[in-house]
């Protein structure tokens, strides 16, 4: 399946996080089915969840500093300007994004995609919250459960989900 | 549809679809003013939407980061010889 051209440039990841943190990766066993898109791109409303630490600027930061991690998330709208946004997010590089938030956060080019009616619309809201979160339980069943509520009442019909 | 740099992750989460992207973390969308490469990857995505037939979908993303970073840095140097101009 993998190509040499197409290596993970930091192989190992998972390994590495759950010997540090024992227990804190998530494995699943099954595959979920796989749901089909009933209308066509340029019909069809798009969201964007990440686990970037992107915020607006003026809201609570995420609390990078707590040990097992940050179990909120917040809303950014998505006729947000770049300038308006920030980052809080420890685990990842940010010498990409600190010039071009497009590299972890693209927002700019969603909001063109729409514009160009390649996609139909957006949702009011993009998602973000940091990855840095060592609970898997408390990750499942408040996190995700919270965001998958706040994106499923924005209608979407196709939702990408950005590991930062 | 999930957009990853973590092969390995993907693999353990099992999202029904996948972009693998083999750039460095906190690049998952390419570099700083790279709007093509940006979009290249926003679009795979989307195409794998509609094309992925079964759950388990992993798309390779062809371009290497060297490569990346290569065009990156042409980008930066034009937009920065720009800027001087008007200086």
């Amino acid at each position: 399946m993998e190509r040499s051209d197409t290596k993970q440039l930091r192989p190992g990841l998972w390994e590495t996080v759950n010997e540090r943190y024992p227990g804190s990766m998530i494995t699943k066993d099954d595959l979920v089915p796989l749901a089909t898109l009933d209308k066509a791109l340029p019909e069809s409303r798009v969201c964007f969840v990440s686990t970037a630490g992107v915020q607006p600027i003026g809201t609570l930061p995420f609390d990078t500093s707590h040990p097992v991690g940050d179990y909120t998330f917040r809303r950014v709208p998505t006729v947000a300007q770049v300038s308006d946004l920030e980052i809080h997010q420890l685990k990842y590089p940010t010498f990409g994004a600190e010039k071009d938030l497009n590299v972890v956060f693209p927002i700019e080019r969603l909001q063109e995609l729409a514009r160009q009616r390649i996609v139909g619309e957006l949702t009011s809201n993009f998602y973000s919250m940091i990855g840095y979160n060592m609970d898997p339980e408390r990750l499942e069943m408040t996190l995700a459960e919270d965001i998958a509520a706040a994106v499923e009442a924005e209608k979407p019909d196709v939702v990408l989900l950005a590991p930062a | 549809m999930s957009i990853s740099v973590a092969l390995d992750i993907t693999l353990k989460i099992k999202p029904p679809r996948a972009v693998f992207v083999p750039f460095m973390m906190g690049h998952l969308f390419g570099v700083p003013f790279h709007v093509k490469l940006q979009n290249e990857i926003i679009m795979s995505a989307l195409g794998r939407i509609t094309d992925a037939t079964q759950s388990g979908d992993i798309f390779f993303f062809s371009k290497t980061w060297a490569k990346a970073r290569q065009e990156g840095k042409k980008i930066e140097r034009e937009r920065s010889d720009l800027t001087s101009c008007y200086k």
